[in-house]
């Protein structure tokens, strides 16, 4: 056998680069951005910074912050999750449904039917996860279509178990903490988010399955070639990818204490837009969690400092599309 | 100036570069660089990779406009010049990375972007047959309906070349272009360069392969790190010249003689037959210890070798024998898990992540190792180790784990490559085309990294159209023709009229 190399040398690697040209080229144009856009806000309406609008924009952005993680998964494989809203609305719905069945059933236990509540979630987000995947992975189906279906089939789903209305009575516990409670004045949800967000940060920088992702979406023939199971990876990050939105929904519906069968229709899109915002590329193999935060914070940011200012939603829609093709374009003039 | 201005009167200088000097963000890339094409001629240019060959003749065809200097086409200095004007002067190039539309057949290629039309509609009966007649006329066998995506490299190749020989007579670029031809193949090339002198074009030609140098060039221009470092009228110097001023240094072999110490058979195809019926009864096998080049003309099936050892394509009939025992491999990672690596011929679109690091590319088996994680968690202080290991052996330049890999250069990058290959033990080899595309310098690190393994006892296929390669560092040579192997050379039966013969059938 060729045993490896001699690791006795060492090559001299280049001095590194101005501190400012390296901030850049790690963390983006985004700090850039939110910088200057905290201040003109604070200095639009003093009440930007105030302890509650802090606390608002952060209950405001956790939601989309969890989605927008799931989809840079799936956007650094190489593909999308269209499916991330339906199954969002689906998530409500079932745990919704049981929730209320299992409180019925049990009226002391409340959290029991909290319980129940979250294996569902976590069985529906297996299921669409396993519906994606097996499109994506084994049928070799391209993302944009399978994603579009299914988002079409657990909407269908969802209606069909609903009936089209919402479920009210939802237990206490639920609403309670899980939506507008609060830890050490941090609201639950942000709580419940950091160790997810962690769990996310580890697992696409410091994993060997992190690295088999970026080289999968980056080009996978030659990770076919270099002896990476690309089906497999493609399996587990789309089903990590409907848990986490599945997850996202579960939350979403404590927040607004009832199961919607409509939740989440506006989550593919702005999950993308805020992904894509904080440096991931649609062709694949590129993008990090630290960036998706940055872009979840900067979308966020840009929305409650808006309605702060007053402008009318048509100018915030017009303002996000002009805002989004100009962090994809500085992201180019980074690269270059 | 107008285009039509510029033909009216065709002048002797057909392309001239003055004093041009380009830098992109702080590196300098071209220093005072001065080359003149002339008509009736092949100006042949050699040069490492990062000489600046590329950027010379993008500054030549408007691709990039030089910080200083002056561009003159027909003797005219031209303004705001952009490829699309540079086409309409009749200066074509044929770059290494094709410019054709996979999805649209040979007929629509060769017409691309100078369709005829009648009015507004196209006139597809004529464009067809006279992109049929053009390539007929060169003698080679292309059908006009196919798909590009279907024909082979070579062929595209050809066909980018014929397409450029479409437009207005001028001057032609050609950047490597025997890089991925047989013989064969080359050989049309070359009679086509002759017939295109005595018509009165001017041509460019770029390569690093000296016999080529001894076959066309009129004139020879020597760049090394961005300057012009020697011209010559042909036959007026020697190679070894040639060689010190490309490389800067004096070599005293171009080929290391490796010595073969040969031992068991590592590897062995009884009969192996595959399923699209590229290859059918092959027999051929490699030792421990040695280097067995195999050769041929393209299509010969040469390539599919290393596809079916490693699993990529099925066996239809026959078997694999991995030290004397029957084997069939699923697929690279048990290949891979058997000490077998396979580097693929093209090492952009089936070997590197281009938008990751240098680091990531060379560590994406190492971590499939315990030196490269632990309970899947990786071991960076490990990995980085690795990676800057390899940089200072193999001489990677940059020398910038963090590079992402579409930002090195050929050469580099199958660096890179050769870095992931060597990032776990191995038993075997198998190399296809490794060092297409790859200038001199790297060639010999190359060159010289095969004779390391080897002597280490490692059973190396090479697969290469480049015959000097193959006849020079073979131990033993099998040659295929038209998927089966019709002849084993050793010895002094190594030879480049042996390998021809075989080649074309014996």
């Amino acid at each position: 056998m060729i045993e490896s190399t001699d690791l006795t040398k060492r090559a001299e690697l280049p001095s590194p680069k101005r501190i400012g040209a390296k901030f850049l080229a790690r963390f983006g144009p985004l700090p850039f951005l939110i910088v200057p856009s905290i201040l003109i806000f604070a200095w639009g309406n003093p009440r930007f910074l105030s302890e509650a609008n802090v606390v608002n924009m952060l209950q405001q952005g956790v939601y989309l912050l969890l989605a927008a993680i799931a989809q840079l998964l799936v956007l650094i494989a190489g593909g999308f999750d269209l499916s991330v809203g339906s199954n969002i609305a689906l998530t409500s719905i079932v745990s919704s449904s049981l929730m209320v069945a299992v409180q019925q059933a049990y009226p002391d236990a409340a959290w029991l039917a909290v319980l129940v509540g979250l294996v569902a979630t976590l069985g529906v987000g297996a299921f669409a996860g396993v519906c994606n995947a097996a499109g994506v992975a084994l049928l070799k189906v391209n993302p944009f279509i399978v994603t579009l279906a299914t988002a079409s089939i657990f909407q269908g789903l969802t209606l069909l178990i609903s009936q089209g209305l919402q479920i009210e009575g939802l237990p206490e516990p639920f609403v309670e903490v899980l939506g507008a409670g609060f830890v050490w004045q941090i609201p639950v949800p942000a709580l419940i988010a950091i160790p997810i967000v962690l769990f996310f940060y580890v697992l696409t920088s410091w994993t060997r399955f992190g690295r088999n992702l970026y080289a999968t979406g980056s080009n996978p023939r030659a990770a076919l070639i270099a002896g990476i199971s690309v089906p497999q990876v493609l399996f587990v990050t789309y089903l990590c990818c409907a848990v986490l939105a599945a997850i996202t929904g579960f939350l979403l519906t404590a927040r607004v204490a009832s199961g919607e069968p409509l939740l989440g229709a506006e989550f593919p899109l702005r999950s993308i837009t805020a992904a894509v915002i904080g440096g991931c590329s649609l062709r694949g193999g590129k993008g990090t969690v630290v960036g998706v935060v940055l872009g979840v914070v900067f979308v966020t940011i840009l929305a409650n400092g808006m309605d702060l200012l007053r402008l009318g939603s048509n100018y915030q829609m017009i303002i996000l599309g002009v805002v989004l093709i100009g962090a994809v374009v500085l992201d180019r003039y980074r690269a270059a | 100036m107008t285009p039509a201005a510029a033909l009216d009167r065709p002048h002797d200088s057909v392309v001239s570069l003055n004093g041009i000097w380009k830098s992109f963000g702080g590196l300098s890339v071209l220093k005072d660089v001065s080359i003149e094409l002339r008509r009736g001629e092949v100006h042949v240019l050699l040069g490492e990779n990062g000489a600046g060959k590329s950027t010379l003749v993008n500054v030549m065809i408007g691709a990039h406009a030089p910080d200083r200097g002056e561009v003159r086409l027909h003797a005219k200095p031209v303004d705001d010049l952009n490829p699309f004007v540079a086409r309409q002067l009749g200066i074509n190039a044929v770059m290494q990375d094709f410019s054709l539309a996979p999805a649209m057949t040979v007929a629509e290629n060769y017409f691309l972007g100078r369709e005829e039309t009648r009015g507004p509609f196209l006139r597809k009966g004529e464009m067809r047959a006279a992109a049929h007649a053009a390539i007929q006329s060169l003698g080679v066998a292309i059908d006009v309906d196919t798909p590009v995506s279907d024909l082979s490299r070579p062929e595209q190749q050809l066909l980018e070349i014929i397409r450029a020989l479409g437009g207005r007579p001028g001057a032609l670029i050609l950047d490597e272009p025997t890089a991925t031809l047989s013989h064969d193949e080359s050989e049309i090339l070359f009679s086509t360069l002759d017939r295109l002198r005595r018509g009165g074009w001017a041509v460019l030609y770029i390569t690093h392969r000296l016999n080529e140098v001894h076959r066309l060039a009129d004139r020879i221009t020597i760049l090394r790190d961005g300057s012009v470092v020697a011209q010559y009228p042909a036959g007026q110097v020697s190679d070894e010249r040639l060689i010190r001023d490309m490389v800067g240094r004096s070599l005293e072999t171009f080929y290391p003689a490796v010595q073969s110490q040969a031992g068991d058979v590592a590897l062995a195809l009884v009969g192996v037959s595959d399923k699209n019926g590229r290859i059918s009864d092959v027999t051929l096998n490699v030792r421990y210890g040695e280097i067995v080049g195999i050769g041929g003309l393209v299509g010969c099936g040469k390539g599919e070798i290393g596809s079916i050892v490693f699993g990529l394509d099925a066996l239809k009939a026959g078997r694999l024998e991995l030290d004397g025992q029957p084997r069939r491999f699923s697929g690279p990672r048990d290949a891979l898990q058997h000490g077998i690596v396979y580097l693929p011929q093209d090492r952009r679109g089936e070997a590197l992540a281009l938008n990751r690091s240098a680091d990531e590319n060379m560590t994406i088996e190492r971590i499939r190792s315990g030196e490269g994680a632990a309970w899947g968690f990786l071991k960076t202080g490990s990995l980085s180790n690795f990676v800057r290991s390899m940089i200072s052996m193999l001489d990677i330049r940059p020398p910038d784990p963090e590079k992402p890999a579409q930002d090195f250069s050929g050469g580099n990058q199958q660096k890179l490559v050769l870095g992931r290959a060597l990032s776990r033990p191995r038993k075997i080899f198998i190399l296809c085309e490794p060092t297409a595309g790859i200038d001199v310098g790297a060639r010999l690190d190359f060159y010289q990294q095969m004779e390391r393994l080897c002597q280490q006892g490692a059973a190396i296929v090479l697969i290469s159209s480049d015959l000097q390669e193959l006849i020079h560092l073979s131990h033993r040579i099998y040659v295929m023709h038209r998927g089966r192997v019709v002849g084993e050379l050793s010895g002094d039966r190594r030879t480049e009229d042996e390998v021809t013969r075989y080649a074309f059938g014996g």
